[in-house]
């Protein structure tokens, strides 16, 4: 099934660095590799004969099923990172991200209270940051990973100026 | 009840503090420090009996602590003072009158150091003998004013004001206990310090917060302070209703099922045990529909230039004050019982009041209707909304709150016919006919419209809920889809606003809909944001008042 954005035509978005895939990596593998360790520990105690419970085929099955979810997830990382995207428009700011689930983010700068800048360990060595504005609303999620750091000094000093121009109240 | 938390801090305070000798130098220093004049003149103290009103269960418990051993043996016939409790009565006594002494005297000095301020566009509050606060909120920021007198403190004539601003935390200024007068009267000063009309009637050219002198600095004298603004009452909830529709609520319904399967399950298994089970439910029940029927007693909306205010209360009662354009979003709800009556409930989120249920606060602050026929959501709908940007709010607002799409739905041709149907909708665009398996009973009820000042969403068939969200208040927005979703070609738009218990979400639009409703709705919330008025929202909006004001105006909005 050819997947159809649901982002409102005639929009140039600009893409994250690719290195993102790098940091979306080490998470998943940070992750999965302590989530595998610790589902074949059963495996092991019942090859031991320490366990009788649960059945060879369960602890077989349960670490196996994580695996190959695990997998999954990191054949699709290259193309979730792609799918991120923003775009400034005149006034307002669109973030996108996602294929299976795709979510279109819509911020108007005069709603921004403030903007954050964070530089996670896998991050700095590459030189990326995540920017993730936030409004009055604990709703608005808006982050934009895997921002090369001059880009994302850039945005935020440009999305500050522009919230300042047309800043709204609540 | 509600004072506990409060009481064991200042119970808690003589333990760590008496060092009063330092802190009276720094008392004596703090109101004379600022500049002279009028700036000072208005320090006022919240009233001497409220911290023990306040910590009534530290006293409380005091004596109870002391008073047990004594009472025990009173209650088991032997003599009050026994031998052995005569030899450790002096230290006991002395002990006991230390500990209460130490009390009182954290209750004088909380008492003393809690002052308070209403001038210059700004109420200030200074706390806390050993560890101070000196807190300033600008009046214009206010988005709800609560006077709350919990039981005890209406029978001592004392009232408690919240002024809340844009926190969703705590309250940002918390003065207990005033004479209930005096809190009225302390309102109607920050209300008129906050709409601009004592800036407006004062000192014309002044920028709007400013209040004058005479009006600002004395909030206790009601010959010179504002007078409050005459109030007119909208509507009141006869208790007969209120009990039916807190008997036919869905926690009524719940419990009840319950009930029934426990009763069923005993006869069935011939087991006595499930009706053990019942014994906590009606205690459940019974605290539940007492807690409703005793915050939503004498429910009474009126309507001043000062905003909405809402009176409730059977013993402890509550007047809230929500000024014009605080009320970010509203949801009218009916659960499916409330429709033999023809009964709806409003809920609203105020920036201030933060989500229900959080804390101690319960769901009751942010309902503006807890029931009410068509006419009163109509009608709390027009003070809400008072430019409902369409020429037939009523036939509108109706279709949304009962309105149901055509059963042969919104074709995906047809423009000329798709609009007759709509209009007969009241504008409904709802989920295409193509996504009716996704929503097998919704989706004649899923749809949005826009009037030129608000969006509405409404939503299910049984559980009907009808939302407004005026456009000035989006803060942003989320179109979603997801993997089911996409088959059927639609997707969810998601309005972000302020917490609380509204969370406005239109369910399974048309792809193509709700991609122009994103963009549409951007633009309609950019040219709503630009109309936007003065925060105060008694001054005079002339043009010629207007043109110089734009730093003045813009002013306010950077705090």
């Amino acid at each position: 099934m050819p997947t159809e954005a649901i982002d409102p035509p005639g929009i140039d978005w600009l893409r994250v660095s690719p290195k993102y895939v790098t940091v979306r990596l080490a998470e998943w593998a940070l992750g999965n590799l302590i989530a595998v360790v610790l589902l074949t520990l059963p495996l092991v105690l019942v090859l031991n004969g320490a366990w009788t419970w649960p059945p060879l085929w369960l602890a077989v099955a349960v670490p196996a099923v994580w695996l190959l979810l695990a997998v999954w997830r990191l054949v699709l990382i290259p193309r979730q990172v792609r799918s991120i995207g923003y775009a400034e428009r005149d006034d307002d700011l669109l973030v996108r991200r996602g294929i299976f689930f795709q979510r279109t983010l819509v911020v108007p700068y005069g709603r921004m209270q403030y903007v954050d800048i964070a530089v996670g360990p896998v991050e700095r060595p590459l030189g990326l940051c995540t920017l993730k504005l936030h409004t009055a609303s604990a709703g608005t999620n808006a982050e934009i990973p895997g921002l090369p750091a001059g880009e994302g000094a850039r945005l935020r000093e440009q999305l500050s100026a522009r919230g300042e121009a047309r800043l709204a109240g609540l | 009840m509600a004072l506990t938390p409060e009481g064991l801090p200042a119970a808690r305070e003589p333990g760590t503090g008496p060092g009063s000798g330092d802190t009276r130098t720094a008392g004596g220093t703090s109101p004379g420090s600022g500049n002279t004049g009028t700036a000072d003149a208005g320090w006022l103290r919240v009233h001497p009996g409220s911290p023990f009103v306040r910590g009534w269960v530290a006293v409380a418990a005091l004596f109870f602590f002391f008073g047990r051993d004594s009472f025990e043996r009173l209650l088991q016939g032997g003599p009050v003072f026994d031998e052995r409790f005569a030899g450790r009565a002096p230290w006991l006594l002395l002990g006991g009158g230390t500990l209460l002494l130490l009390t009182v005297l954290g209750f004088v000095l909380s008492w003393y150091f809690t002052r308070y301020q209403v001038a210059d566009g700004y109420v200030r509050v200074n706390t806390g003998f050993l560890f101070r606060q000196q807190r300033q909120a600008r009046l214009d920021r206010v988005q709800a004013i609560d006077v709350v007198q919990p039981l005890l403190a209406r029978i001592f004539g004392l009232a408690e004001l919240r002024f809340e601003v844009a926190d969703a935390g705590e309250s940002a200024v918390h003065l207990a206990y005033l004479r209930a007068d005096e809190a009225r009267q302390l309102r109607a000063t920050i209300l008129a310090g906050a709409s601009g009309a004592a800036g407006a009637s004062g000192a014309a050219g002044a920028s709007g917060g400013t209040l004058s002198p005479s009006q600002a600095t004395e909030p206790g004298q009601p010959g010179t302070a504002a007078v409050e603004a005459p109030e007119r009452t909208i509507l009141t909830v006869p208790p007969a209703r209120l009990m039916g529709s807190v008997l036919l609520s869905e926690q009524g319904l719940a419990i009840v099922a319950g009930g029934v399967a426990s009763v069923l399950l005993s006869a069935i298994t011939e087991n006595r045990s499930f009706t053990v089970f019942l014994i906590p439910a009606v205690i459940g029940l019974a605290a539940s529909y007492w807690s409703s029927f005793n915050k939503g007693y004498n429910f009474t909306v009126a309507v001043s230039p000062d905003g909405i205010r809402l009176r409730y209360g059977l013993l402890d009662t509550q007047a809230q004050t929500v000024p014009p354009g605080r009320i970010q979003a509203l949801k009218i709800s009916q659960p499916p019982l409330w429709r033999l009556f023809g009964w709806y409930r409003i809920q609203i989120n105020v920036a201030g009041y933060g989500l229900a249920g959080s804390a101690r606060e319960g769901s009751h602050r942010t309902t503006l209707l807890p029931v009410g026929s068509l006419a009163d959501v109509l009608k709390l709908l027009s003070l809400v909304l008072p430019d409902p940007g369409t020429a037939d709010p009523a036939g509108v607002f109706t279709a949304g709150i009962n309105g149901l799409a055509d059963p042969t739905g919104t074709p995906d041709t047809g423009a000329q016919e798709t609009a007759a149907r709509q209009d007969a909708d009241g504008g409904f665009v709802t989920t295409p006919r193509r996504a009716r398996l996704l929503a097998p009973l919704g989706w004649r009820r899923n749809g949005f419209t826009a009037t030129e000042t608000a969006l509405l969403l409404r939503s299910g068939r049984w559980w009907r809920n009808l939302v407004v969200v005026p456009h000035q208040r989006t803060q942003s927005m989320a179109l979603q889809q997801g993997p089911l979703a996409r088959r059927f070609r639609v997707a969810d738009l998601v309005l972000h606003t302020t917490a609380g218990p509204v969370a406005p979400r239109l369910i399974q639009a048309g792809l193509d809909e709700a991609r122009a409703l994103l963009d549409a709705q951007a633009a309609r919330a950019r040219a709503a944001r630009k109309r936007q008025t003065s925060e105060h929202w008694m001054e005079p909006t002339t043009p010629s008042a207007q043109s110089p004001a734009p730093d003045t105006q813009e002013g306010p909005h950077h705090g």
